[in-house]
């Protein structure tokens, strides 16, 4: 153990202690404070769990997940299968356009949803037109419109996690089925699906604990009785009244209480299953069939169904991006670059800030990223384990508990939160893990002994990083890079409590907008500017990493 | 003074023991092998002599140059080379860059750079592959590029970490007197792990057979085969008939030693002169199946003659492998092709006094 890694460590805990411990202690502590006294105690938690209301709205929630989990499952099962196993034409691209959702912004679909599908929206105007129907059918406002954009929004997590356990099943596990006499059917019930439980899993929670952060979708479509839509409303715009104050942060804890033993729940029981270490290695495609030709028109059909329903989000913002006045039409009549203009002559400030802070932040990931994944992957300094599971805790934690507590913390005794400073910050704090398991996996696949070898030829250390890791790990930090990048610039959750006037973002300007009932227009094109920068950015990455499908999940989805 | 020493070696993994205060020397430009299964320490000692472990205890000097004992040398301090088992050629870097990488580290003049990688690539014969990426080339080639590189700075010693085990059975066996001859040409000093005996048998001055943690016998290959210390070397080179028994008899000054088996009373064998065995003692009369002689009829005059009933037989090319039964003892044969006997036929076992020793 040498003295430079026990400083290295040193260093990486003190920043998490002051940017994820310190904080989200704040939180805890906040949330058991009396209101009226100033003393301690549990008198908030007690509240909460008493007043019908809070209870409904848990209840609501925790429903919703259930109804996403189940949606996104039901579809994502045939689309994981058929994109595992399936030899087909253009699976590459139908995949990359499945797995978009995943990088695209959830509110970009809220909105291109409320417009496409709406009550006055394109469907209907066109259903009505063709006279199928007198009144116009409520597609999307209510819950299972909540549902049908949140399970949409999370189906690559599910398709992804479970065609990776498609893929590396060992395929004699599934031959010895079919040689035991087991149907196609039978087989895949029997020995395909409780094999792919463990990577299932690992995508389901991430699915489960989506509605307990997405506090803005319900919003959209008109629905405030869960629980982070609440925590946002109660702390965003009733923070004189103590209670409503309080009882927001008792959400916020609840919700993250919920996600953090779910996602330790379901890690722990991943660890204690996982059955791929049996196999003695598996071909790098898996088993992969020729469909027969019914099979194969149900298949494209399945996947042009998922698609058109993903590509509609880019398209309908798209015209609404270039056009005003859309309203009580099919589709737009006036074409205009008016948004634009307005984006980028009266406003350009939300892009110059989003540029800013995502920018700002990517600086601190890899500052933090890399030595943590060197420390973790390649020493054996005391707390490497507890540091990666910390780091990794904040993939659950909610980004509304991440913003609150900041809210909190670096108010007062810190007065972080009156520099611009803290924007970036928190987007670091919050996306924290996903440069590190990237920087973390790609370590994983460098063989030690090509460090070792360049230590024996007269290389020290440092040198052996710059000389031999770097190179080979760039791959892989890049594709980390650009995808911290992505998902710190459409990042809203967190920022939106700690915005303040000029510090305004993209995604904060596109909720600002349709929030203030401006030109519903405006809010569109943003989104469909921001759709465009994660597609360019997409598509460097996919020209570097190889394959489109890598680009939207980096090295490490296998 | 020998060119490396280490002295009570000790290294552990969390709990495990993998090196167990051993003592070990290499004399200059010796090839010495470290032989023992999976697991036994042996590259744990290769690793400890490179510095890529730091051993808990113990000390290490290379020429007259403590490595470890007080302080420790970091390995890119140590002035030697090494071939890994899995090559761990750069891949980012093309096969010249990748084999002069040491000399450019020691900032060696351009030209000094050119003319010595030319030549180390012609001596492992990949003239003119200077140019290509790794991934352009077999794995017997990638190999050679590794072994280039660990030749390259004329280094005091050669560290070799089962280089072979990953070519396909023709060529290692190829590898094996290629390594040798060229690391003999360059006189060098040479510590080489394996676990295949044979490729030990090929290579070594001397070998170091090692078993969890221990060195249980250090000698020429000859002297490992037909002296096994104990059982665990004798099993672990070559094949051996292990018979238990108990002694009855012993003469110190013949050396002959009488033991009581499942199938005789009395079976002549020879003790090596520092073995102490008294009467009562359990140990195993053993012999190799290619010491063990046939006969079709009964000899006489010869001790230690039995009979037996042929269990298995199997054809192997060049020779017969038997299994035989000796009153329900299994005992293997090595015998001539032509010898006609089928299993279920019986025949005469010569177990040689000679050739049969005592281990316990």
């Amino acid at each position: 153990m040498s003295r430079g890694n026990i400083f290295l460590s040193t260093l990486l805990w003190l920043v998490i202690a002051f940017l994820v411990i310190y904080p989200l202690s704040i939180l805890v502590l906040e949330s058991f404070k009396i209101a009226k006294t100033g003393g301690w105690g549990i008198n908030n938690y007690l509240e909460f769990f008493q007043d019908t209301y809070y209870l409904k709205t848990f209840g609501n929630t925790l429903f919703l997940s259930v109804l996403v989990l189940l949606t996104s499952t039901l579809f994502g099962v045939p689309l994981a299968y058929i994109l595992a196993r399936y030899r087909l034409r253009g699976k590459t691209i139908f995949t990359a356009l499945i797995l978009l959702p995943i990088v695209l912004p959830a509110y970009a679909g809220a909105f291109a949803f409320v417009i496409f599908f709406g009550k006055y929206g394109t469907l209907n105007l066109l259903l009505l037109e063709a006279g199928l129907i007198q009144t116009p059918i409520n597609f999307i406002f209510g819950l299972h419109g909540l549902v049908f954009i949140q399970a949409l929004h999370m189906l690559p997590f599910i398709v992804l996690s479970l065609s990776a356990g498609f893929t590396n099943i060992d395929p004699s596990f599934e031959e010895a089925a079919e040689v035991e006499g087991a149907g196609d059917f039978w087989r895949f019930l029997t020995v395909t699906l409780p094999l792919c439980t463990p990577s299932y899993l690992a995508g389901a929670v991430i699915v489960f604990l989506w509605p307990f952060t997405d506090w803005l979708t319900p919003l959209i479509l008109g629905m405030v009785d869960y629980l982070p839509s609440i925590a946002y409303i109660n702390i965003a715009y009733h923070f004189t009244d103590m209670h409503r104050k309080y009882m927001g942060i008792v959400a916020v804890v609840v919700s993250s209480v919920v996600c953090i033993s779910l996602f330790l729940l379901s890690r722990w029981w991943v660890e204690k299953k996982k059955y791929t270490g049996l196999s003695k290695g598996t071909t790098l495609e898996g088993r992969v069939i020729e469909p027969g030709a019914l099979m194969k028109l149900g298949a494209y059909s399945y996947m042009f169904f998922i698609t058109i329903i993903v590509v509609l989000i880019p398209a309908v913002l798209g015209l609404a991006a270039f056009s005003r006045r859309w309203v009580f039409e099919p589709f737009p009549t006036y074409w205009t670059l008016d948004n634009f203009r307005m984006i980028f002559l009266e406003t350009p400030a939300l892009i110059y800030n989003s540029f800013l802070f995502s920018g700002v932040a990517l600086l601190f990931g890899i500052a933090f990223g890399l030595p943590a994944a060197y420390l973790i992957v390649r020493t054996q300094v005391r707390g490497k384990d507890a540091l990666d599971f910390v780091i990794t805790l904040m993939l659950a934690f909610p980004g509304i508990a991440v913003g609150v507590s900041y809210l909190l913390a670096f108010w007062k005794d810190i007065p972080l939160a009156t520099h611009w400073i803290i924007m970036p910050l928190s987007l670091f704090a919050r996306r924290l893990p996903y440069f590190l398991r990237m920087a973390h996996s790609s370590y994983l696949q460098l063989d030690v002994s090509l460090e070792e070898a360049s230590e024996v030829s007269g290389a020290g250390k440092l040198r052996t990083f710059i000389n031999i890791s770097l190179p080979l790990l760039l791959k892989g930090v890049f594709i980390g890079v650009v995808m911290f990048f992505i998902m710190a610039f459409q990042e809203i959750t967190t920022a939106i409590f700690l915005y303040r006037g000029g510090w305004e973002t993209l995604p904060i300007g596109i909720y600002l907008n349709w929030h203030r009932g401006m030109e519903f227009g405006i809010a569109a094109s943003m989104a469909f500017l921001m759709v465009v920068i994660t597609f360019i950015l997409l598509l460097i990455i996919s020209r570097i990493g190889g394959g489109i499908l890598k680009a939207a999940w980096g090295p490490g989805s296998r | 003074m020998a060119f490396i020493e280490i002295q009570n070696l000790f290294k552990r993994f969390k709990k495990v023991v993998a090196v167990n205060h051993i003592r070990l020397e290499v004399k200059e430009g010796e090839i010495l092998t470290l032989l023992g299964p999976s697991g036994c320490g042996k590259t744990t000692t290769l690793r400890c002599v490179a510095g890529l472990e730091r051993p808990e205890e113990g000390d290490i000097v290379i020429d007259g140059k403590p490595m470890f004992s007080e302080g420790f040398v970091q390995p890119s301090k140590r002035g030697i080379g090494m071939v890994f088992q899995n090559y761990a050629v750069w891949p980012h870097m093309k096969v010249f860059d990748n084999i002069v990488y040491g000399l450019k580290i020691q900032r060696e003049p351009r030209q000094g750079v050119k003319k010595k990688g030319e030549q180390v690539l012609e001596l492992v014969g990949l003239t003119g592959l200077g140019e290509r990426y790794p991934n352009q080339l077999s794995g017997g080639q990638q190999q050679r590029v590794a072994l280039a590189r660990a030749l390259v700075r004329n280094p005091k010693v050669l560290l070799l970490d089962e280089p072979l085990s990953n070519l396909d059975a023709k060529l290692r066996e190829k590898m094996r007197f290629e390594i040798k001859s060229l690391v003999r040409r360059m006189g060098l000093t040479s510590v080489y792990v394996t676990h295949d005996q044979a490729e030990a048998m090929v290579i070594s001055d001397r070998i170091v057979v090692m078993d969890s943690g221990n060195v249980v016998q250090i000698g020429a290959p000859e002297e490992i085969y037909k002296k096994p210390a104990n059982r665990f070397v004798a099993d672990f080179i070559g094949t051996m008939n292990f018979i238990p028994g108990e002694v009855v008899q012993v003469h110190q000054d013949t050396g002959a030693v009488f033991v009581r088996t499942e199938f005789t009373e009395k079976m002549l064998c020879k003790m090596s002169d520092t073995m102490e065995i008294t009467p009562g003692a359990k140990v195993h009369a053993s012999i190799r199946p290619e010491d063990v002689e046939v006969f079709m009829e009964p000899t006489q005059g010869k001790e230690n003659l039995y009979k037996g009933t042929i269990v298995h037989k199997a054809y192997l090319g060049n020779f017969l492998s038997f299994f035989v039964s000796v009153n329900g003892t299994m005992i293997r044969v090595q015998v001539p092709y032509h010898v006609p006997q089928e299993e279920g036929q019986e025949l005469y076992l010569f177990l040689n006094p000679q050739k049969c020793m005592i281990l316990f």
